[in-house]
Formats: C-alpha cells, structure tokens, sequence
C-alpha cells in the first residue's frame, strides 16, 4: 500500500476477523462454565437452543466486527500535522494527535494477530493512561511505514537522545553525593514506623491463625503465660510488649533501610543525576531534571533532631515505564546535601515565600470525621447493642487524645508557601512533608469552593502535574484566585519544557 | 533578543478566569440528559414492576416501593438538571475554563500549551439532537482531562480546529 496516509484508511480486511475473533475469545473467557455445564448436561431440546442462541451471538458478533471495521478509519492530515483516528458504530469519536505530541509508537501481536499475520498499534502521548490511539490489524509493511511517518519528529528524537545519555553512563562518575552508614541507620530508626507495624501484625496474626487452626494450641502454653500475667502486673506486661514490639520494629526498619538503598550514589553527569544503591541487587536510575515534577522532602521530629531527611522525586510518566520509575527516593541526606539536590533539580533553591493558611474550619471538619463520628458509633454501640463495649473506654479515651493530638499538629503545618517561581505544600502531623512544584510544570489548575462557603470566602486548590496532584483545601479564596490567576499568566506566556 | 524586556507584572491587571462570563450548555442537551435519563428509569421500572409481580415477599410492599422509586426518580431528575444548570464552558485566548458541580463549584482551567490532543464524542443520543462532546487531553493524567458536553456539532468541529491551531501555534 502507498505510505502517505494521507487519505482516511480502513486497517486490513482481514481486520474484521481480528475483531471477531477478539469478541468471541473475551466471552468464552467469561462464559465458558456455563457452555461446559450445558454441554454436559445438556438433554436433545437445550442442545438446539444453545446452537440457536450461539449463532445469534454468532451474527451479531459478526456484524458488529464488520461495522466496527468499516467505520475505523485513520490518517495523517499532512496540512495540519495531526494523526486523526474515527471511531465508533453508533457513538463515534474522533481522536485527532498532533504529530509532535506522539511519544511512542509500539507494534504489537497478540496471539490471534499472529495467527492471522497482522500487527496491532499503540500511539501513546504524554499523560493519559489508556492508549490513545489503538489500532488492531494491519500488515507488518504499513505498520512499519506508519510507525515511521508518526515519528518523524522531535519525539522521536527525544527518545533516542535519553537512550544514547544511559550508553554515556559509564564515562564521566564525580560522585556527587554519597549517603553513608550512619545516614542510613538514622533513617532506619527514625521512619516507616506505621508500615513496620502493619508487617509485624499481620506476620504475628498469622502465626496465631496457623497455630490455632493446626490445633496446635498446647504449643503455646497458656497456663504459662496466666501464671507470667498473674505474677507481674498487667501494665509491666503490657510494657514488655509494647518494648518488645519497638525493638523488633526498629530492627526490620534498619535492616529493610540498609538492604534496600545500601552504598546510595548520585553521581552528576551532563545535567541528570544517576543514581545507584542496593545491598543483594544494585539499582541505577537516570534522573533528568527537566522530567521532575513534584519533589517532597519529609522530616519528623527525631529526624530534624538527627539532621537527615528522605527525598522523593516524581517524574513525569509515560508510556510503559509508569510505575517502577515514576517515584524516585533519596533517603537520609543531611540538610545541606537536600538543598543541594534541590539546587541541582530546581537550579535554584525553592524559597517558601508567601505563606497561605488553611480556615479553622478544616480542623473542627477533621475532628468531627474523626473523633465525633466513630465516638457517637461508639457510644450508640455500647448502649444499645453492646454494654460490654464501655469496658474499652480507657482505650476511646486514648484514641480521642492521640488522633487530637495528631490533627492539631497536622492543621498546625498545614501550610502553602508561594514564591515565585515554585510552590511548596507542607503537611503532615509526625511526618512533616513538603511537597516542592515547579510553576511552569502545572498541567492545569482546578479551584473547587462548596456553595455555603462562598461567603466566607474559602475555598480548594489542585494543582494538575504530569507526577500527580497537589491540592491545599480551604484557604483564603479571593487569595487563591489571585495566584491561580498570576500562574495561568506566566504559565501562558512561557513556552517552558515541562519534561 | 534586543526588545526583550522584563517589566513587573501589575497582578491587579491580570485577566480574571472567575470572572469570565461563561456559555451555558446547548438547551438540547437538556433533552438529551432527559432521554438517558428517561431510559434508565424505564428499564428500573420494568425490572421493578417485573419484581413486585413474580416476588411474592415484595407484594406486602408495593406502595412503599412505588413511593420510593417515585422519590427517586424525581431526587433523579432534579440532580441532573441542577448538574445540567451549573455547567459552563468558556474558550479564552490561551486557556479553556469549564465550571461544574451543584454542591461544590469546580473550576477547572486548562492552557492551551498543555494540551496534548483533543477528541470529538458523539454518542447516539448526543448525535440525535445534533450535540457532541469535547475531550481534552493534558498530561496530568485522568484528573486533569476535561470533557465538555453538549455543545452542537459543527460548533464543536469549529472548537476543536480552534484548539489545534492553539497548541500548534505554542511550538
């Protein structure tokens, strides 16, 4: 077939059986219990009307295939330089990609295609998860013709450079940052507290639950352990425990902290940073700049104390590689290696200028969410379901002071800082985090206000990004309206690079 | 390079996105939330008249189910046009603004130098009163994709030529 594309095209003929057959394949992988039960158990007159029904299903299929077929035409629309795809029998969509925005252009077969002989395609862009143009069957000549025609742009050079930057990888190594031992087994001590302890329960509790249903219930002694409880008051076992529970948590904790990010390196080379770490398998990842979207630096209170902080970076994601290489961690660096790093990723330390609040209101909300919902399901519980359940009220109490400790202090850093070229959100009660946003990385900017408090003028952020969102809930809306005005403005007026 | 120049920005000038006057849905799209609607309650209610027939325990019921359905229909009815009402869209010279939301107003303002493509919907009911939709794609992923409904056909086209010429023109 000619390579211009530029007329609207059908995919192959023999595209209606792809289609067809893709049909078929997905319903038999839903429904074939149910053809196996009626074939077995099937008496003369059933059989007759399964047939009946299989080849209704068999026409419609077909027909629906044919159509489906006819009305997918796609082109290159060479006065505009866009790839136009039409789609649909009855609701029917027309997806048009400007050449330039094409990131990747894969081939494909899966196993009807190979059967048949023809190629799928895949056109993806920035962002969007699906796949935004896919097209299921053409020959291996106009795949290749087309795949070439697509990338016949700076997307496609774009890739190849990244590619050709991970061969140069081994030439040029200043180690620009190296996180010792020491660093780490802070970090170790000082983080995850929460995932620890949610991997200590479960490991526990399964151990009890195999124990228990082996009937192994003599293994552990109760008798023992009435006579331990009985001797020694129940808070010093209960202290035991509770000690016990920290030792082993902060031992995985080191121990998961060294495996996982031992001999950490950032080494600078032509603009991005690699970085290697690992103790049992060495990582390396390419870090480019430009691609960063959304930087978040945390620190609690022993780790201020201990001068280390984690770093974790999001990229912008594309393609293939969305998960495994989206969030990129840098732990236990002390604060001046993190400026560093921010100086080397922002190219310029992001300052926190104007500070913007969040309204009481998201306090008394948090709370009432909180504490008031579950204590009135409490206290409705105890005294008309279950009076028993007042013999925990030490341990509502303790849960009421702790979670208001808790959101006092995370409505206390709940903070927006806006300079002016970055924004920084801080949260977090324990974990204080910041999360560091370019201006001109904003995708686009939602603003959301509930209608009760357009009077008291407060009101919602969310900052769009290629790496995720950052929303600052109810702040001062004429405020926000302000910035979201001024970012647009800049964001407009620059063509930046956001990836 | 030589008339570049680097002035303050007076804030206080900038154009206001909340303060655009923006264009409500086409009237048909009314119509067009009505017949879907319209379809959906009809299949409820042959499935529920179907129900209270051949269940004999719903047959004690039937009013109550029936007052209930009618509620809901009507609860049905009022939330989407009050969804229907709060939607407007406004295509400035460099961003697109859809607002939505009956209990919280949703702003949403897109740049034209994010898009990364855009798409023409038309789905049956939509074709039936002459209406499509409009998809913008940015690289925010799906939070950040905006879909404007009801709007009518040769409109969109001309909206959509518009935002390719936009995003062209940026590069």
């Amino acid at each position: 077939m000619e390579t211009h594309f530029n007329q609207p095209q059908r995919q192959s003929a023999i595209g209606v059986l792809v289609i067809f057959l893709e049909m078929i394949f997905v319903l038999l992988k839903n429904i074939w219990p149910i053809v196996v039960i009626t074939l077995l158990k099937a008496e003369g007159k059933s059989v007759w009307v399964g047939l009946l029904i299989a080849l209704g299903i068999f026409v419609y299929f077909g027909v629906y295939s044919f159509l489906k077929y006819r009305n997918f035409t796609f082109y290159i629309d060479d006065n505009t330089d866009e790839f136009v795809i039409n789609d649909g029998i009855i609701n029917k969509t027309k997806t048009t990609i400007q050449l330039h925005k094409i990131q990747q252009v894969n081939i494909k077969q899966n196993f009807i295609q190979r059967l048949i002989g023809v190629y799928a395609m895949d056109v993806d862009t920035a962002g969007s998860d699906q796949k935004e143009g896919n097209i299921k069957a053409v020959s291996h000549a106009l795949a290749l013709a087309l795949k070439s025609k697509l990338m016949e742009n700076e997307g496609k050079a774009v890739i190849h450079e990244s590619e050709t930057e991970v061969a140069q990888a081994v030439e040029t190594t200043i180690p620009f940052l190296k996180i010792n031992l020491v660093s780490l087994l802070k970090i170790g001590f000082t983080s995850n507290y929460v995932k620890s302890i949610g991997l200590i329960l479960t490991f526990f509790f399964t151990i009890y639950e195999n124990l228990h249903q082996a009937g192994a219930e003599d293994l552990v002694d109760t008798d023992r352990i009435k006579v331990l409880v009985d001797d020694y008051s129940l808070l010093y076992t209960l202290m035991i425990f509770v000690l016990t529970m920290f030792t082993i948590i902060f031992v995985i904790n080191v121990v998961r902290t060294l495996i996982k990010f031992f001999d950490y390196t950032v080494t600078k080379q032509k603009g991005s940073l690699m970085l290697t770490y690992g103790l049992i398998s060495t990582q390396s990842t390419i870090l480019k700049p430009e691609k960063v979207q959304i930087v978040k630096v945390s620190e609690n209170y022993f780790q201020r104390k201990l001068n280390v902080l984690e770093v974790k970076i999001r990229q912008a994601i594309s393609g293939e590689k969305k998960d495994s290489k989206s969030l990129i961690e840098i732990p236990g660096c002390n604060r001046s290696e993190g400026d560093e790093i921010l100086k080397l990723l922002f190219h310029e330390l992001p300052q926190k200028g104007v500070m913007l609040l969040p309204n009481f209101r998201r306090l008394i909300f948090s709370i009432f969410l909180i504490i008031i919902l579950p204590l009135t399901a409490y206290f409705t519980f105890g005294k008309w379901i279950e009076p028993l359940a007042f013999h925990y009220a030490n341990l509502a109490l303790i849960y009421v002071l702790l979670m208001l400790t808790l959101l006092l202090f995370g409505f206390r850093n709940y903070r927006l800082f806006v300079s002016e070229n970055h924004i920084i959100k801080q949260s977090g009660a324990w974990d204080v985090d910041q999360e560091i946003l370019q201006i001109d990385k904003i995708q686009a900017i939602t603003t959301s206000q509930l209608f009760w408090h357009k009077s008291l003028n407060i009101g919602s952020l969310t900052m769009h990004t290629a790496g995720g969102n950052i929303t600052f809930h109810l702040g001062q809306f004429d405020k926000i309206n302000d910035y979201v005005n001024l970012w647009l403005y800049e964001i407009e007026t620059s063509n930046s690079n956001w990836m | 390079m030589t008339d570049f120049t680097n002035e303050k920005i007076d804030t206080t000038q900038l154009p206001r996105y909340e303060a655009v006057p923006l264009t409500s849905l086409h009237p048909n799209y009314w119509k067009e939330l009505l017949v879907s609607r319209g379809l959906m309650v009809l299949m409820l209610t042959v499935a529920l008249v179907l129900a209270m027939i051949f269940i004999e325990e719903l047959v004690g019921y039937r009013w109550l189910v029936t007052t209930g359905f009618v509620i809901f229909v009507v609860i049905l009815l009022f939330v989407s046009r009050m969804a229907y009402k709060k939607k407007a869209y406004a295509f400035r010279n460099h961003d697109v603004i859809f607002r939505s939301g009956i209990i919280a107003t949703n702003t949403m303002v897109i740049p034209y130098n994010r898009v990364q493509h855009v798409a023409l919907h038309e789905g049956w009911i939509a074709r039936f009163f002459g209406l499509a939709k409009i998809e913008i794609f940015t690289a925010g992923g799906v939070s950040s994709d905006l879909e404007i409904p009801g709007i009518a056909k040769a409109e969109a086209e001309k909206i959509k030529q518009l935002l390719m010429g936009k995003i062209q023109k940026q590069l």
